[in-house]
């Protein structure tokens, strides 16, 4: 730390990785391998010099370091603190730890769901599975004199059905991750998962396009979570507040979505996908509230953000690997129960969209505006779910569908996902229970 | 970075490979070291340096070929890649088989693209670069209230390759990047507009053109209102279109075809696309600022039509995906990273000009909706299908000019519809920076397209 920086870190990781792949019941992938490297972060004030390398060796380090500290511009250093001892943390729980199970194991269990899809019906094409599992251990050393070392275990799976009429194709899928053992995958019920991914794809290549324009829009609980997670998430990030380019800016206390509906962000759920216990910066994650009842009530805040902004970090300092920098980032977040029972929420809409099953999406954190395709959708008329529809994409901006959130159901549920931001891509978890929006503008074909 | 180290390393590993039981093998060593500085406020905010390197190896054993990689080039490196691909291989049981080449006539392959500039790239360079940049962006207008984003970066780096028969392969090359994002605000109403700069020597980076680029994107954005749902003439501008053909590329590749997954199987010959329409892949374009002689399974690139004058001819072929359909390899076998396996990948992408320029093709229809931005590409889309319905931004056209800009709408329809409804390309090609490579690409006219907005009663359009 001579020079400029008031603060240092060094970030270790070490990522063993494996996985395989079927397509229609052949093994026609499988890898394996061991990524390493190492991050030096420097600040002062909030400025920030990053440096990374792969190579091992101290003087490629020392080298590092050296030119990390040159580029520092601007701050007065500052004491470093003696160094804490090692405290190790793992939000994973392992009975059987997926790292030993050997690949016929995991082509076995995958081969079950692929041979389950493709003697299902004729329509059904194709079939792709897929299993990696990893072991990610980091070390973070810093001039604060932190010492923690935290060992992420994970496991995804995904299946894929692909159903074919004439010249169209669709697909249902699924992709559940966890931080449990292999236990999961024993536990796992795989047929019963791999029939509805069939019968999404079969629904969907028999269904008309939906229609376009503003309508209710009911959407299901799990990944449904998505547009909460893009569209009011990422603008709750210290990485937007911190420099006021987020709609959410300056709105703590505030309203910001109806009174229904409340949020949170916990990273301290054990086994959980999105879950850790020490972020990549080497801090107690934390379990948050971010909104309650409609108020606005914390914001996700790392160590950078909380210098612009003048506050505590939260402990969400994420990053893909040692490649990035951290930035703050959500873990896993969703909306919180509410009082209804689903089925009355579709019950009490006359006309609209039932979207049972999300897409992936993005946004705009400034403009809050962003879009969602929805996987499996179905028109609601007269109370009651009616035809299957396909291609819908909801469009809109954050603060407003947050603020028309009508209805809020009882059927929590959480569902795994990859979510990308300028520190790279990272495991998240999605969530919430079946909710209603009162006006969505509806991207379809049909007028 | 030590080739010499490199090399040896990767020319041991073959050679223990093939003792280890191996028929045949190949590995890559890649590195690279890379720079990027961020400004915001006036300051340069962060600063990124690295230096990575890492090795891929491939073996055959019975038919299959495992795979195996690692960061760490050392002997437990070693030890570790062989043994995990020898295991792979056992579990494998593809009845596609993968190739170890080497063409007797080109089994020294190189291809060294450095700009001889690149030390120019220095931290004091960037950081003038970038502050003045930001400076006079905020400069343009007393609508821009922030750059949120701007960022200048390069990267360099050898990559490495040699086989049990005999192939040696070798490339590098550098590049610079420049990106800015900012924020405007009028009358309570945000927008945020971005711009970017890709080549390779600091000093031909246009400031000025970058600023007036960026203006005119982020300030042409206020005013805007949605539009009545319907069927619309639509000009793609050439970034639009690019973010959706780049999109449905992979429907072109031979393993996607294979796979089940590309409706454009079995297609090779047949009309797919309007007769206006000629897209090429050009490896080799003088225009382009990174050429591709080889790939990564060194096999010769050539410069072939995708679809010509409407008609599909060639798909994209690797050796494995072209041996399986009895044809030759296009030379587009490309991995991503060393600890990628090789895949079916396109380098520069040419599409014919027509004759008309921006404001003639305006005339022309008329009518419509200038469309120059799709969102959600990764999400609202149905890559097998062709379906989409993407949220997008734009422009009317009123009367054959520009007549305000739109927003909150999306456009829904079909990709391989959309390829046999293009009535014109302009005269106007650009080179939006896309994977690998570059797509040099004019302005697209579709003559309709199904638009979804919210006005109910405008009388527009």
């Amino acid at each position: 730390m001579s020079g400029n920086a008031d603060f240092a870190e060094i970030f270790e990781e070490e990522l063993k990785s494996s996985s395989v792949g079927l397509l229609n019941g052949k093994t026609t992938r499988a890898s394996s391998g061991i990524n390493y490297g190492v991050g030096i972060r420097l600040m002062a004030g909030t400025n920030v010099v990053y440096v990374y390398t792969c190579d091992k060796s101290e003087e490629a380090l020392i080298k590092l370091a050296k030119e990390a500290s040159a580029a520092l511009k601007g701050g007065k250093s500052a004491d470093i603190k003696n160094l804490e001892a090692l405290s190790k943390s793992s939000p994973s729980i392992l009975n059987i730890d997926p790292l030993t199970v050997s690949k016929k194991q995991n082509i076995d269990f995958l081969r079950e769901a692929s041979d389950y899809a493709m003697n299902y019906d004729e329509l059904i094409t194709q079939a792709a599975a897929s299993y990696s599992t990893s072991n990610r251990v980091i070390h973070i050393v810093n001039s604060l004199g932190f010492n923690k070392e935290e060992s992420q275990t994970r496991i995804r799976i995904s299946v894929e059905a692909v159903a074919s009429k004439g010249n169209e194709k669709q697909t249902g899928r699924i992709a559940p991750g966890t931080m449990r053992g292999y236990e999961f995958i024993n536990e796992y019920p795989i047929i019963d998962k791999t029939r509805d991914c069939c019968e999404t794809a079969i629904r969907m290549i028999n269904a008309g396009y939906a229609p376009s324009g503003k309508m209710p829009v009911v959407i299901g609980n799990g990944f449904g979570g998505v547009i909460f997670h893009e569209a009011c998430g990422h603008a709750l990030e210290s990485t937007a507040v911190g420099i006021k380019a987020s709609c959410f800016t300056d709105k703590l206390g505030q309203r910001i979505a109806s009174d229904v509906v409340s949020a949170r962000d916990n990273a301290r759920i054990e086994g959980e996908w999105g879950s850790y216990f020490t972020d990549d910066t080497g801090r107690e994650s934390s379990d948050l509230q971010l909104i309650e009842n409609g108020i606005c009530k914390n914001y996700l805040v790392d160590d950078l953000g909380a210098r612009r902004m003048g506050c505590e970090p939260t402990g969400c300092g994420r990053r893909q690997d040692f490649t990035y920098a951290p930035t703050s980032r959500m873990s896993n977040t969703y909306i919180e129960n509410g009082k209804d029972d689903p089925k009355d929420i579709i019950a009490d809409t006359e006309y609209g969209l039932y979207c049972s099953k999300m897409g992936g999406g993005s946004v705009d954190t400034a403009t809050g505006e962003f879009n969602f395709a929805a996987e499996e959708a179905f028109m609601i008329r007269n109370g009651k779910i009616a035809e299957p529809v396909r291609g819908a994409t909801l469009i809109g901006k954050g603060q407003e569908i947050l603020l028309n959130i009508d209805r809020v159901g009882n059927d929590l549920e959480l569902a795994a996902g990859m979510c990308g931001s300028i520190s790279g891509g990272v495991p998240v978890t999605v969530g919430q229970p079946t909710i209603r929006v009162s006006s969505i503008l509806v991207g379809g074909r049909e007028a | 970075m030590d080739i010499e180290f490199q090399k040896k390393y990767i020319k041991d590993l073959i050679d223990k490979a093939i003792e280890y039981g191996f028929e045949e093998a190949e590995a890559c060593f890649m590195s690279s070291s890379s720079m990027e500085i961020n400004i915001l406020n006036g300051e340069v905010s962060s600063y990124e340096n690295s230096t990575m390197q890492g090795v891929g190896f491939r073996g055959k054993k019975n038919g299959q070929m495992g795979g195996s990689f690692t960061s760490s080039p050392d002997e437990d490196g070693m030890n570790f890649m062989l043994k995990t691909a020898m295991e792979n291989c056992e579990v494998l049981d593809d009845e596609d088989e993968e190739f170890i080449y080497c063409d007797p006539d080109h089994a020294h392959l190189e291809s060294i693209q450095l700009s001889g500039t690149y030390d120019k790239n220095t931290y004091d360079k960037f950081a003038s670069v970038g502050l003045k940049l930001e400076k006079d962006i905020l400069a343009l207008s007393p609508l821009i209230k922030a750059v949120d984003y701007l960022s200048v970066s390069c990267g360099t780096g050898p990559s490495v390759s040699v086989n049990s028969k005999g192939l040696y392969s070798y490339k590098d090359s550098d590049y610079i990047s420049i990106f800015a994002e900012a924020r405007a605000e009028k009358d309570g109403v945000v927008k945020t507009g971005g711009h970017y700069w890709f080549g390779n020597d600091i000093d031909k980076f246009d400031h000025d053109k970058f600023l007036s680029k960026l203006q005119k994107k982020l300030l042409s954005k206020f005013g805007g209102s949605s539009v009545e749902s319907g069927e619309y003439k639509v000009i793609f501008d050439s970034e639009a279109f690019v973010s959706l053909l780049s999109t449905f590329m992979s429907n072109f590749s031979s393993y996607s075809m294979q796979k089940g997954l590309s409706l454009l199987a079995g297609k090779e010959g047949e009309v797919i696309a309007s007769d206006l329409f000629t897209m090429r892949e050009e490896p080799m374009y003088d225009k382009a600022l990174l050429k591709f002689p080889f790939d990564s399974e060194g096999v010769l690139t050539k410069s072939k039509a995708l679809i010509d004058k409407g008609v599909f001819v060639k798909a994209l072929y690797n050796l494995k995906t072209a041996h399986k359909a009895g044809t030759e390899s296009t030379g587009n076998g490309f991995k991503g990273a060393f600890s990628a396996p090789v895949g079916v990948g396109i380098t520069n992408v040419v599409i014919t000009p027509g004759e008309k320029d921006f404001d003639a093709l305006c005339k022309w229809i008329k009518d419509g909706i200038y469309l120059t931005e799709l969102n959600g590409l990764h999400a609202g889309v149905n890559k097998i299908s062709g379906d989409f319905s993407l949220f997008c931004e734009g422009f009317l056209i009123k009367d054959g000019k520009i007549s305000r800009p739109v927003e909150q709408i999306t456009v829904a329809d079909n990709f391989y519809d959309v390829l046999k409804k293009i009535i014109a390309t302009g005269s106007d090609t650009i080179a939006v920076p896309e994977g690998k490579g570059e797509y040099f690409c004019p302005s697209v006219v579709i003559s309709k397209m199904n638009i979804s907005g919210d006005l109910e009663e405008e009388g527009e359009a």
